[in-house]
C-alpha cells in the first residue's frame, strides 16, 4: 500500500479511529491492533513475504533472549551470529543472490571460463526488507553491546519489527527510541496529531509536487543520454537530486507524521541535507537512520577515528562501500558509495567533518554569507556528480552519460517528455529550494508560522501545489522501495 | 480527539473554498456549455453561450469558445443564401473545435484559403453518422442552401448504429445533480486532471468484487478476425440503412476520413460506389510535427491546418471541376 495512495487514506482514518476508540484502554490490545494493520499493510503488497517478517522477528526476539540470559561472551556471541547470519542471509538470497552469481560469472569469463547462468534466479525482492532486518539486526546488536534490556513481550516485538509507518522504507528504528515507545502507556496528544497532519502534507508535497513532478524528465535523460547535450545531461542529474531528495525524504516525513497520529515518535531521516557545507554535513543530513545505523553498529565496532588515520580513513571506506551496496545489487551503488568515501577522507583529513554538526546554514541571519552559498553550491554539485552512478542502470551507462558530458559540451534549450513547460518546473523548484532554507532550521516543522493566516496560506498553496502537478499516468510508487 | 476532528473538518472546509477560489481566479477548470434537446430532436448546446475551454493541469491548453445561435460552436452565423458559397462541416470533437479558440478554427482556415465562401462547422462531441444524418435532414432547407457538406467520420465508433435514437446517456450530463457539480471549478477541474480516478476505480474494483467472476474464454486468433469482419460487415451495413433513411447527395456530400483506420472493405466500398471521400491521412504521415496535442488526442493547431489543408483542396477541386 503506497502512502500516496487513495487505499492509504481510507486505512489510515479507519485504523486511527480504531485505534484510539476501541482499543485505547489496554496497551496490549493497541499493540495487537497495530501490529494486525501493519501486517494487512504489508500483507497487500505481497502476503508471501509477510512469512518473512516474522521468520525475522521469532529469531531476533529468542535471539536477544538467549543474548541477554548468556552470560559467556563466547555463548552471546555465537547466538549474535545467528540473528546476523539470518537477517544477512535473507537479504543475502533475495536482494544479492543473482548479483553475487553474475559478478562470479562475469570474473571468471575475464579469467576465460566461460559459464552459463543457469544459477540466476527468478527472485522478487520483498519491499523493505532492507529496513526492518536492519532494524530487527540493532536490536540483537543492541542487547549484545548491553545497551538494551530484551522485551519478554513478542506482539511489542513484532509491533516494533513491522510498525506500518516505517515498515517498507524506514527511518530504520533502534529498540531503544522505538520499541521503548511501543511497551509504554500512549495517550491521544492533540498537538503530536497536529504536527503528524502537517508533516504528512509536507511530506505528500515533495513526493506529489517535487519528485513525482520530476520524474518523466529524469526518466526520459537517462534513458537517452546519448540523444542529448551536456547542458541536457546536467539539468537530468540536477533534476534527478531533487527527485531523489523530494521521494525519500517526502516517504520519511509521511512516516514520521503516520507514527505521530498514533503516538509514536520516530527518529528524523532528512535534515535539509541540501543546505549542507560540506560532505560531512552532507551525511549528518541525509537519510541519517541509515548513516547512524553504518556508524553505530559498524564504524565504531571498528575503532572508529580512535584508531590510527590509516585505520580510520579504512573504517571510512568500509561503511560508505558497505552504504552504497546496502542500495542496491549492483556495481553503480559501491561506486556511488567509493566516490562519496573520496569525497569524505579529505573533509575528515581536514578534521572539518564535525564542524558543522549542530548548526544549520546562516545560524541567526537571514541570508547565507558568500563563503555559505559557495560550500552549499559546491557540495550539491559534487553529490549531485556522484547520483550520475546512483541512478544508472550500469556502469557502463554511467560513464557514458559522464563522457556524453565532457564531450558533447553545448547547450540547447530541452523540451518535455509530455510536452509541459519547462519554466513550470524551474519556478516550483526555486520556489521549494527558498521555502526549505525558510524553515532550514528544524525538518520536523514545516508550517511553523506564527501567524495562523500565513500558516492557513501555506497549506492552501501546497495543496494547490499538488493540483497543478499530480498527474495520473506517473508511476507514483517510491523510489527507495526497490532498496 | 474531538477538537482534532472539528479543527481538521474546519480547516479542510476553509481550504477547499480557497481551492475554489483560486481555481476561479486562475481559471484552471473548463467552463462546460449547456446541452439541450431541439424540436427536432437534435442533440446540441444552448445558443448564445461563451466560456473557455481548458485542457490538462496548469492550463496546457486553453481556448475560448462560442456558441453560436445555431448550438454550434463558431464564430459565424449559419445563414446560408443561395447566393454565396457554404461549405457545412459536419462532425463530432474533432469539429467542434473546443481545443482552439473558435476564431482560429478548421472552418476559419479553410475561409482564410478562399476569398468569397462561408464556413459552418456543425460539430458537437460524440456526434456518429446517425447523429450527423439526422442533423443534416432535420434542417434540410438550411443544408440544402449549402454547397458542400463534409462529413467527419470514424469508422471505428461513427457507425455502431443504423438508426438515430437521442443518446441519453450524453443528455444525462444535464441532470440537476450534474449541472450542480459542475458550478464547483474545482471538482471540475480535479476531474479533468485525473485526481477523481482513484475514487472511481476503487468502487468499480468494490463492484467486481461483489460480482461473481465469470469464467474467461480464451479467443483464437481465426476467432478475432471473424469477429472483426463480422464487425466491419455489420458497420457497412449500418452506413448503407443510414443513407438509405436520410439520403445522401453524392454531388454535394464527402467524407473526411483517415484511411490509416478505416477498414478497406469500407474504402473499397466507397469507391465501387463513388462516394467522394477526403483522406487526411497522407499528410498527417507526412508532417514532422506532431498533429494532437498531448493530453488527448484531438488535433493540435498542426493537425487543424492540415485537416484544412486537406479540405480546401479537395474543394478546389470540386470548384474547378463546376
Amino acid at each position: 500500500m503506497l502512502f500516496n495512495s487513495l487505499d492509504f487514506f481510507i486505512f489510515l482514518p479507519v485504523v486511527f479511529i480504531l485505534y484510539w476508540y476501541i482499543f485505547r484502554k489496554k496497551i496490549q490490545l493497541q499493540n495487537l491492533f497495530i501490529l494486525v494493520a501493519s501486517y494487512l499493510f504489508y500483507g497487500l503488497w505481497d502476503w508471501r513475504f509477510l512469512f518473512l517478517i516474522i521468520a525475522s522477528t521469532l529469531v531476533d526476539f529468542f535471539v536477544g533472549q538467549a543474548i541477554h540470559k548468556s552470560t559467556n561472551h563466547k555463548t552471546r556471541k555465537g547466538w549474535l551470529w545467528v540473528s546476523v547470519l539470518f537477517n544477512i542471509g535473507l537479504l543475502g538470497f533475495f536482494k544479492y543472490y543473482n548479483f553475487f552469481i553474475n559478478s562470479w560469472i562475469d570474473f571468471t569469463s575475464l579469467l576465460g571460463y566461460e559459464q552459463q547462468s543457469s544459477w540466476t534466479l527468478q527472485i522478487i525482492l520483498p519491499v523493505g526488507i532492507s529496513f526492518y532486518t536492519f532494524q530487527t539486526m540493532s536490536y540483537s546488536l543492541d542487547i549484545y553491546y548491553k545497551r538494551l534490556v530484551p522485551t519478554k513481550n513478542l506482539i511489542s516485538f513484532a509491533t516494533f519489527v513491522s510498525f506500518f509507518p516505517q515498515l517498507v522504507a524506514g527511518p530504520i528504528e533502534r529498540a531503544s527510541n522505538l520499541l521503548s515507545q511501543i511497551t509504554a502507556k500512549r495517550k491521544f496528544n492533540y498537538i503530536q496529531c497536529k504536527e503528524g497532519l502537517k508533516l504528512i502534507l509536507w511530506g505528500l508535497f515533495k513526493k506529489v509536487v517535487i519528485a513525482d513532478a520530476i520524474a518523466p524528465i529524469v526518466d526520459d535523460i537517462f534513458a537517452n543520454y546519448s540523444e542529448y547535450p551536456a547542458s541536457t545531461l546536467i539539468l537530468g542529474v540536477s533534476l534527478f537530486s531533487f527527485q531523489v531528495y523530494g521521494d525519500f525524504s517526502g516517504y520519511s516525513d509521511i512516516a514520521i507524521g503516520t507514527a505521530k497520529l498514533f503516538g509514536i515518535e520516530l527518529m528524523s531521516n532528512f535534515k535539509f541535507p541540501n543546505f549542507s557545507r560540506n560532505v560531512a554535513e552532507y551525511w549528518q543530513r541525509w537519510h541519517v537512520s541509515l548513516s547512524t545505523w553504518f556508524r553505530h553498529y559498524v564504524y565504531i565496532p571498528l575503532g572508529g577515528s580512535r584508531v590510527s588515520k590509516l585505520k580510520s580513513v579504512r573504517n571510512i571506506i568500509i561503511i560508505f562501500l558497505v552504504s552504497g551496496f546496502w542500495h542496491g545489487a549492483n556495481w553503480t551503488f559501491i561506486v556511488w558509495g567509493a566516490i562519496h568515501a573520496i569525497l569524505y577522507i579529505p573533509v575528515f583529513l581536514m578534521g572539518r567533518n564535525r564542524i558543522y554538526m549542530n548548526t544549520v546554514v546562516a545560524e541567526n541571519k537571514w541570508f547565507p554569507s558568500g563563503i555559505e552559498i559557495l560550500q552549499i553550491f559546491s557540495t550539491f554539485l559534487l553529490v549531485t556528480f556522484s547520483r550520475v552512478f546512483f541512478r544508472s542502470q550500469s556502469i557502463t551507462d554511467a560513464f557514458e552519460f559522464l563522457k556524453q558530458i565532457f564531450t558533447n559540451f553545448s547547450f540547447e534549450s530541452y523540451e518535455h517528455p509530455l510536452g509541459y513547460r519547462m519554466i513550470d518546473y524551474f519556478i516550483l523548484l526555486g520556489l521549494f529550494v527558498l521555502y526549505e532554507y525558510r524553515i532550514r532550521k528544524d525538518e520536523r516543522a514545516p508550517f511553523k508560522f506564527k501567524s495562523r493566516i500565513v500558516r492557513f496560506i501555506a497549506y492552501t498553496l501546497v495543496i494547490l501545489g499538488m493540483l497543478l502537478f499530480y498527474d495520473d499516468h506517473i508511476d507514483r510508487s517510491f523510489i527507495y522501495f526497490q532498496f | 480527539m474531538k477538537r482534532l476532528f472539528l479543527k481538521s473538518g474546519l480547516y479542510i472546509f476553509l481550504i477547499l473554498i480557497s481551492l475554489e477560489i483560486l481555481v476561479r481566479i486562475f481559471h484552471l477548470g473548463k467552463d462546460t456549455p449547456t446541452r439541450f434537446l431541439d424540436e427536432h430532436e437534435v442533440e446540441k448546446w444552448l445558443p448564445n453561450q461563451n466560456g473557455f475551454s481548458v485542457t490538462g493541469n496548469r492550463r496546457q491548453n486553453f481556448s475560448e469558445y462560442h456558441i453560436n445561435s445555431s448550438g454550434y460552436n463558431s464564430y459565424r452565423e449559419f445563414k446560408p443564401t443561395k447566393d454565396k458559397i457554404e461549405i457545412a462541416l459536419v462532425g463530432d470533437s474533432f469539429i467542434e473545435g473546443f481545443h482552439q479558440d473558435y476564431y482560429n478554427s478548421i472552418g476559419k482556415k479553410i475561409e482564410n484559403e478562399f476569398s468569397d465562401i462561408e464556413v459552418y462547422e456543425y460539430g458537437y462531441a460524440g456526434y456518429d453518422f446517425a447523429d450527423q444524418l439526422h442533423l443534416v435532414h432535420s434542417y434540410k432547407d438550411k443544408f440544402d442552401l449549402i454547397d458542400h457538406v463534409v462529413l467527419g467520420i470514424k469508422f471505428s465508433n461513427d457507425l455502431t448504429r443504423y438508426q438515430y435514437q437521442v443518446v441519453s446517456g450524453r443528455l444525462a450530463l444535464e441532470s440537476p445533480l450534474n449541472r450542480l457539480l459542475k458550478k464547483s471549478k474545482l471538482l471540475v477541474y480535479s476531474k479533468s486532471i485525473g485526481i477523481l480516478d482513484p475514487p472511481q476505480r476503487l468502487v468499480y474494483r468494490l463492484k467486481t468484487m461483489l460480482r461473481p467472476i465469470k469464467p474467461t474464454k480464451k479467443i483464437s486468433e481465426q476467432e478475432i478476425l471473424r469477429l472483426k469482419k463480422e464487425k466491419e460487415k455489420k458497420y457497412l451495413n449500418n452506413f448503407e440503412k443510414l443513407i438509405n433513411t436520410y439520403g445522401f447527395d453524392k454531388k454535394r456530400f464527402s467524407l473526411l476520413l483517415d484511411s490509416r483506420i478505416t477498414s478497406p472493405l469500407f474504402l473499397s466500398y466507397l469507391e465501387k460506389n463513388q462516394f467522394n471521400y477526403i483522406d487526411f491521412a497522407p499528410l498527417f504521415e507526412a508532417s514532422k510535427k506532431s498533429t494532437t496535442l498531448i493530453y488527448d488526442r484531438h488535433w493540435n493547431n498542426n493537425g487543424r491546418e492540415l485537416i484544412a489543408k486537406t479540405i480546401s483542396e479537395h474543394l478546389k477541386q470540386k470548384m474547378s471541376k463546376k
